[in-house]
């Protein structure tokens, strides 16, 4: 009973004068909204990595022989020298409903060369048809077209190397490489298209090919694959996935299932130190807020001496007018997070819609430890975060009012009720 | 005088590895006894002409692959042509001063070779393209010390230290010969890194003589750290100083 009637005094105090309550709402609910905003965009920019760290050309997860990653030796194909059923292996590894799709890669390393100019690439053979729906390389051609069943010979390749070597679409090159059997696997291939990534590693030293006519240059049967790559529904789930995988595949054939934080370390302690910088800003911007809040609650106690004391007189303990003003800075928390919550939502929407423009009008590719992000920054909501920050805005405005509470607590009555 | 002409003219021929050009020793450090062998031994292979018949065979765990070939050189130029297999046959490597070529008659293509692939396995084998075709001053390039004297499995040897001059731009920390002492042909070579550890070695037998030279005719290749594979070369025929049209090292030729 008592504490209810405290509430309804706090809740009445509140509103005794207006103004003031509202700035503090104010600054809280714009704290609450800038904090939501930081947490937002940070999470965005760790999505935007890893989605097109990953769907570039890696994938989310990854399956090999054991032993194939990361010196990737042309012989260690998954199921050995024998090779594979590759269809029911996909099958298997799509039955998971956690997995949007599979699709199989062979990889070599070779020489480029066109007219008198070479150059030391990776070889990458993928199903024209599959590729696509776990990797996002289909959709970054600059010139040309991307591959097709149809053109078994064709080739795809970054504009960097293309300038390079000097070839256009439909130039005509020859791919030299050690096949699985020690000859020197050759052949005249046809450059389809030619892709812009942004990624320099990727422009500069990847060529596409199909992955049959891959299998054809190294001498590898049909049934011999190198890697299963793997698109999930929910990127968050990798690590399990890629566990479960693992068992489930090791049955049939010793396998080893890898998910993108152990395929690309830089990428996962990017995601890392991203969570980090945005907790240190959370606690700088905390830091702040005691400081203001304080400021605000004590110039309010000090505001509301004479009615305080008035209380104290009439029996209040001191305790009590703790309580008092801590509950009304609760109140006013509560109340300001509402408010910032809700003005915070079509911001929030705003970001992950449209994005924050970077690059204006240049267009131009941002790109970042080793990853491109693009010129639109997009937001990603963190509920977490979110909770977090409200929780901590709410410890940090109790705190800042535990020292105005105390101040208030020893006011002496006698003084206090004859000050104006 | 006779060396300064071996110099430029000294034949890298595919044999011969990091013997077979021996630049003038410049420095009267190493003494006259080391200097003369190692020079011996390296003049066994230098000639301004060659022209060898080669068989390779490849063995690993991937099985066994035989290769015949057709190396001719002359001066600095070199043009290796693969014989046999049939699928391979017509395949050719010619190095021209530093650049070299590959001809790849399945796509009837010419492709000049970058450097940084020169120094990976050639063919699968044990053997890279450089030491196929590139020529290493053994005594520009290595200060040569005598390392041990006498006998090893019943056969009285020497055996010789080759440690990097500074100013080498050369892969191995160092290189051991050793040499049968009675008539001064290589047996054994090993090629051993920074650290070094053994990282490949050299096994030389069937001494034969061959144009009027006692050279060894069969070598065995072994990279130390694949156990089981070796590359092994036998000279079914190498003639010296022979007459070679410098046409034979044409680019549009190669074909």
């Amino acid at each position: 009973m008592m504490s209810e009637r405290l509430l309804q005094l706090a809740w009445r105090n509140l509103w005794r004068n207006p103004r003031r309550t509202f700035i503090t709402m104010a600054a809280i609910a714009f704290g609450y909204t800038m904090l939501l905003f930081v947490a937002c965009l940070m999470a965005g920019l760790r999505w935007q990595m890893i989605e097109n760290g990953t769907c570039l050309v890696m994938s989310q997860v990854q399956v090999h022989a054991p032993g194939y990653y990361p010196n990737r030796s042309i012989q260690k194909t998954l199921g050995g020298r024998q090779g594979t059923d590759v269809g029911a292996m996909l099958a298997t590894i799509t039955a998971d409903r956690r997995i949007y799709a599979a699709a199989p890669r062979v990889y070599g390393y070779g020489l480029l060369s066109a007219a008198h100019r070479s150059a030391g690439v990776e070889l990458m053979g993928v199903v024209p048809d599959e590729e696509p729906r776990i990797t996002i390389l289909n959709g970054q051609m600059a010139k040309g077209n991307y591959l097709t069943a149809r053109m078994p010979k064709g080739v795809v390749i970054g504009d960097k190397l293309a300038s390079t070597i000097g070839i256009k679409v439909s130039s005509e090159i020859v791919l030299l490489t050690q096949a699985a059997d020690g000859s020197m696997g050759n052949d005249i291939y046809t450059v389809a298209g030619i892709f812009h990534s942004g990624l320099d590693a990727v422009d500069r030293g990847l060529v596409l090919m199909s992955l049959s006519s891959l299998q054809e240059l190294l001498h590898l049967a049909p049934a011999r694959i190198h890697e299963v790559g793997i698109k999930l529904n929910d990127i968050t789930a990798a690590t399990t996935v890629a566990a479960g995988l693992q068992v489930q595949l090791d049955k049939t054939l010793p396998v080893r299932a890898m998910a993108w934080p152990e395929l690309a370390p830089e990428l996962a302690s990017y995601v890392q130190f991203n969570r980090g910088i945005t907790f240190v800003l959370f606690f700088i911007f905390f830091l702040l807020a005691v400081i203001g809040v304080m400021n605000t609650m004590l110039m309010a106690v000090f505001e509301r001496t004479r009615e305080l004391g008035m209380l104290m007189a009439l029996g209040m303990r001191p305790i009590q007018v703790i309580v008092l003003i801590l509950t009304e800075a609760a109140g006013l928390t509560v109340a300001s997070l509402i408010v910032g919550g809700a003005l915070s939502v079509p911001l929030l929407w705003y970001l992950q819609v449209h994005g924050l423009d970077l690059g204006g009008a240049t267009g131009e590719v941002i790109s970042l430890a080793g990853v491109v992000v693009g010129h639109l920054w997009y937001g990603r909501q963190d509920f977490p975060a979110y909770i977090e920050a409200a929780l901590g805005l709410a410890a940090t405005t109790l705190v800042s009012a535990l020292y105005p509470a105390w101040r208030a607590a020893h006011f002496r009555p006698t003084e206090a009720i004859r000050q104006v | 005088m006779t060396f300064m002409r071996w110099q430029k003219r000294s034949v890298a021929m595919f044999l011969g590895l990091a013997l077979l050009s021996l630049a003038p020793m410049s420095h009267a450090a190493e003494d006259q006894h080391t200097r003369e062998t190692v020079e011996r031994v390296a003049r066994l292979f230098s000639s301004k002409s060659s022209i060898a018949t080669v068989k390779m065979e490849i063995s690993n765990e991937d099985g066994q692959r035989n290769l015949s070939m057709k190396i001719w050189s002359l001066g600095e130029k070199v043009l290796v042509r693969i014989s046999s297999p049939q699928d391979e046959a017509g395949t050719a490597i010619l190095k021209l001063g530093s650049d070299i070529w590959y001809y790849l008659p399945k796509s009837n293509r010419t492709v000049k070779i970058p450097a940084s692939m020169a120094m990976t396995s050639w063919m699968g084998s044990d053997f890279t393209i450089d030491d196929l075709v590139k020529e290493t001053f053994l005594t520009r390039d290595y200060s040569i010390s005598t390392f041990f004297e006498g006998k090893r499995g019943g056969v009285a040897v020497e055996e010789y230290t080759l440690t990097p001059k500074p100013e080498a731009a050369v892969v191995w920390g160092k290189i051991i010969l050793q040499i049968r002492q009675a008539d001064a042909v290589p047996t054994w070579q090993g090629f051993y890194d920074e650290g070094g550890q053994l990282v490949r070695e050299l096994t030389f037998s069937e001494y034969k003589p061959m144009s009027g030279r006692l050279i060894p005719t069969r070598l065995v290749m072994r990279a130390a750290d694949k156990a089981g594979a070796q590359t092994t070369i036998e000279y079914e025929d190498v003639a010296f100083d022979v007459p070679i049209s410098p046409g034979t090292f044409s680019l549009p030729d190669l074909k």
